[in-house]
């Protein structure tokens, strides 16, 4: 075996044991490098780079010479210009430096909740999209097909040109395939609906003006940001990655009725298909440890605030720990005082295991990356957080049949053609393109959510 | 008559139905100017509240968002009788989400509370090269000076728009604070600012001090 697949074969069971609750020999490290910053660090003009993405490799490249990481720094980028613009984009729109945004827009008013109850898919893409992308014009029927197609195919098309990247690095320098790799991306039902529905400012005033319209919204979208996330194959290694958002910004007692109650059992239910969970903690859980407390074991917790002993000793029995490292501390302290930050850290988070080292931020630009900064806190962490008990079990473990699913709405709309529809409505065609058909399907529903993710 | 006391504990416990009937019931009266005056005053008071209880961890931003609107929808009501009554101006402030970052909540939230605590807010609005943060103070001479942003980025649009006020030999007549997720005690010295907060009923007590 060549070094390179010794080492990406090493770094697999560090992970591998992470996942099934075993000390893995060191803490893995997983570094993620957003594609504006790694353009910005080429040297690229980012505009230009988001329209060819292909044109990062170098860069991308020369930043993993640099940056070590058993995960690939590199993943592309959630956002290119092209599909946003083409679609003319109200809630993705191109900063004056080029980076894209989430300005606060409203794809749904008020008046909408009684049709998303009803018809939750129907609303969405009926009225949410719409008044989000303006280039899908309902009234001028052909264009609009025209550019609904057009902007998937961009899609297709610039995501497709990342792959070829990360395949390429990670062969090039042994990263895990197993760490770092995600089975789905969805949000919260609540999330979902403040987000790029409500917004910020008008889901504030949903809460206390109609809160049973927003508890009956979130149980109308969960099916379909469950559909959303739900791996193709699911495996207990790809666990589906939730960004949360809204519960800092709200009263417990908000949270408890209207946001905590479909997340739990949208988790819950994956959980019962063998399909985990990582989310993404944004601002400070202090107050809400508790509840992190009872997803389903093995939960990767991403945090970005928050007191370690604190966190450590309620959750870290149970659930995988990660962030906290406060990365903007490297572009701006000396190299002591970020490697006593790391010390600090995994003093705290490496002992018992379900623990990987990452930040609490990715950085946003290259000025966010202090290289020399960067290096030193992660071969640190490389070099110092070892353990000396490799392979035992600990803390408790995950099973799938611990869980159950919760009897809930189906997922159903006359946009969503099932088989037996088409079937009866097309009955010349084969069964032979039973697969091909709900696949394609498939592909369209996922389009059209993410541009609402 | 208008129970001051009360429309103030209400717009306190942003009891929206509770505020809004009183603000009808005192507009059906046809107040003077003087008598509209004090029903703002109230309800600036019960923004005081409402930012004492965010400081005091009963209240998060999304009640921030539902008081500033609530304020707003209160003022409308009172409008038509205010005349040319204004309340006491305590202080200027020039405020703005600097170059590069589109986000607004956390601006729009403090500029809420401020202008409820009596300050004369200027809002530039968001991604605001530095020039436009220099043109404004030149043209408003605000005692203040407020950048907002929410991305790590706009930590050195900060940077750059303090320097830009220092170039135009500005800085030294102007307090400047910033505000947003990405705000470090550290940050806030390589920016050069005088304050910084992720707080913004702390942004404005720190504004008052500036004025007193
Ligand atoms: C909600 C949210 C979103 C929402 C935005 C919804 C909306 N309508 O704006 C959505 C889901 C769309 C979103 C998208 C993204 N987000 Co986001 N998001 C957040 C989150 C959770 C909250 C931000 C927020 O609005 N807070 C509420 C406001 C009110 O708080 P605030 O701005 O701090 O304001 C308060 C105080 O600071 C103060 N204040 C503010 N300004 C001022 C000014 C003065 C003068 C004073 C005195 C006080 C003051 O007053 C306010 C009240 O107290 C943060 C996490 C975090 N820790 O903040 C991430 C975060 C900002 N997002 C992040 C990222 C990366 C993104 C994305 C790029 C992800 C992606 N790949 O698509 C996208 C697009 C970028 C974008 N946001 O445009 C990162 C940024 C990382 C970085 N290095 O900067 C963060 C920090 C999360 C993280 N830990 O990684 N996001």
């Amino acid at each position: 075996m060549s070094d390179v697949a010794a080492l990406q074969q090493e770094r697999n069971e560090l992970f591998r044991a992470v996942h099934n609750s075993k000390i893995p020999k060191r803490v893995p490290i997983s570094i993620s490098i957003p594609f504006e910053a790694v353009a910005q660090f080429g040297g690229l003009d980012l505009v230009q780079a988001q329209w060819q993405p292909e044109i990062v490799a170098e860069a991308a490249d020369r930043l993993c010479e640099l940056i070590f990481s058993d995960t690939c720094p590199f993943f592309g980028s959630m956002r290119f210009p092209s599909f946003y613009q083409i679609l003319d984009s109200q809630s993705f729109v191109m900063g004056s430096n080029g980076f894209i945004q989430h300005p606060e827009v409203t794809g749904m008013l008020p008046e909408d909740y009684d049709y998303l109850i009803e018809k939750p898919y129907d609303c969405l893409l009926e009225r949410v999209i719409p008044r989000q992308y303006k280039a899908l014009d309902l009234k001028d029927p052909v264009k609009m097909a025209l550019t609904l197609t057009k902007s998937y195919l961009a899609y297709r098309e610039d995501m497709g040109a990342a792959a070829p990247i990360i395949g390429m690095l990670t062969e090039k320098y042994g990263y895990s395939t197993i760490g770092g790799s995600f089975g789905g991306f969805t949000s919260a039902p609540f999330d979902f609906l403040a987000d790029q529905l409500r917004g910020f400012k008008g889901i504030s005033m949903d809460i206390r003006r109609m809160p049973e319209k927003v508890a009956a919204a979130c149980e109308a979208l969960y099916p379909i940001v469950f559909k959303q996330g739900l791996p193709a194959n699911p495996s207990i290694y790809a666990p589906v990655m939730f960004p949360l958002h809204m519960p800092t910004f709200m009263r417990e007692k908000d949270f408890a009725r209207l946001w905590w109650p479909t997340f739990k059992r949208l988790v819950d239910e994956y959980a019962s298909l063998g399909v985990r969970t990582q989310i993404f903690c944004e601002d400070d859980w202090t107050r809400y440890l508790d509840y992190l407390y009872e997803l389903p074991t093995n939960t990767v917790m991403i945090f970005e605030y928050g007191d370690l002993r604190q966190i450590k000793d309620k959750l870290g029995k149970k659930h995988i720990i990660t962030g906290l490292y406060p990365m903007t501390m490297l572009a701006r302290e000396s190299k002591e005082k970020c490697l006593d930050k790391a010390k600090e850290i995994i003093d705290v988070l490496a002992p018992g295991g379900k623990y990987i080292f990452q930040f609490d931020k990715q950085p946003l630009n290259a000025q966010d990356i202090n290289i020399e900064n960067y290096r030193a806190v992660v071969e640190y962490v490389r070099d110092n957080a070892v353990y000396s008990n490799p392979g035992e079990v600990h803390g408790l473990e995950f099973n799938p049949a611990d869980y159950k699913a919760e009897p809930r709405r189906s997922f159903e709309s006359k946009y969503f053609t099932v088989w037996e529809e088409f079937k009866a409505r097309n009955p010349a065609v084969s069964e032979h393109g039973k697969e091909k058909l709900q696949n394609l399907e498939e592909i369209l529903f996922q389009y059209l959510m993410y541009l609402l993710i | 008559m208008l129970d001051t006391d009360l429309l103030t504990k209400a717009v306190g416990d942003l009891d929206e139905d509770s505020v809004i009937k009183q603000l009808q019931e005192f507009a059906a009266t046809n107040p003077s100017p003087e008598e509209a005056q004090k029903a703002v005053a109230a309800c600036q008071s019960g923004m005081g509240i409402v930012g004492e209880l965010f400081e005091q961890g009963e209240y998060f931003v999304g009640d921030l968002i539902f008081a500033g609107e609530l304020l707003t929808n209160a003022v409308e009501i009172l409008k038509p009788y205010l005349g040319g009554a204004t309340s006491e101006k305590i202080g200027t402030i020039v405020l703005g989400t600097v170059a590069g970052d589109l986000h607004d909540i956390g601006k729009n939230i403090f500029k809420s509370m401020a202008e409820a605590a009596g300050f004369e807010v200027h809002d530039l609005g968001i991604d605001q090269p530095p020039g436009n943060f220099v043109e404004k103070v030149k043209e408003v001479k605000p005692e203040i000076v407020g950048m907002s942003g929410v991305l790590t980025l706009a930590l050195e649009s900060m940077k750059l728009t303090v320097d830009a006020l220092r170039d135009a030999g500005l800085r030294d007549s102007i307090k400047v604070i910033i505000g947003g997720n990405p705000v470090t005690k550290e940050a806030c010295e390589q920016i050069g600012a005088d304050a910084f907060t992720t707080n913004a009923a702390e942004g404005v007590k720190i504004c008052q001090g500036w004025v007193k």
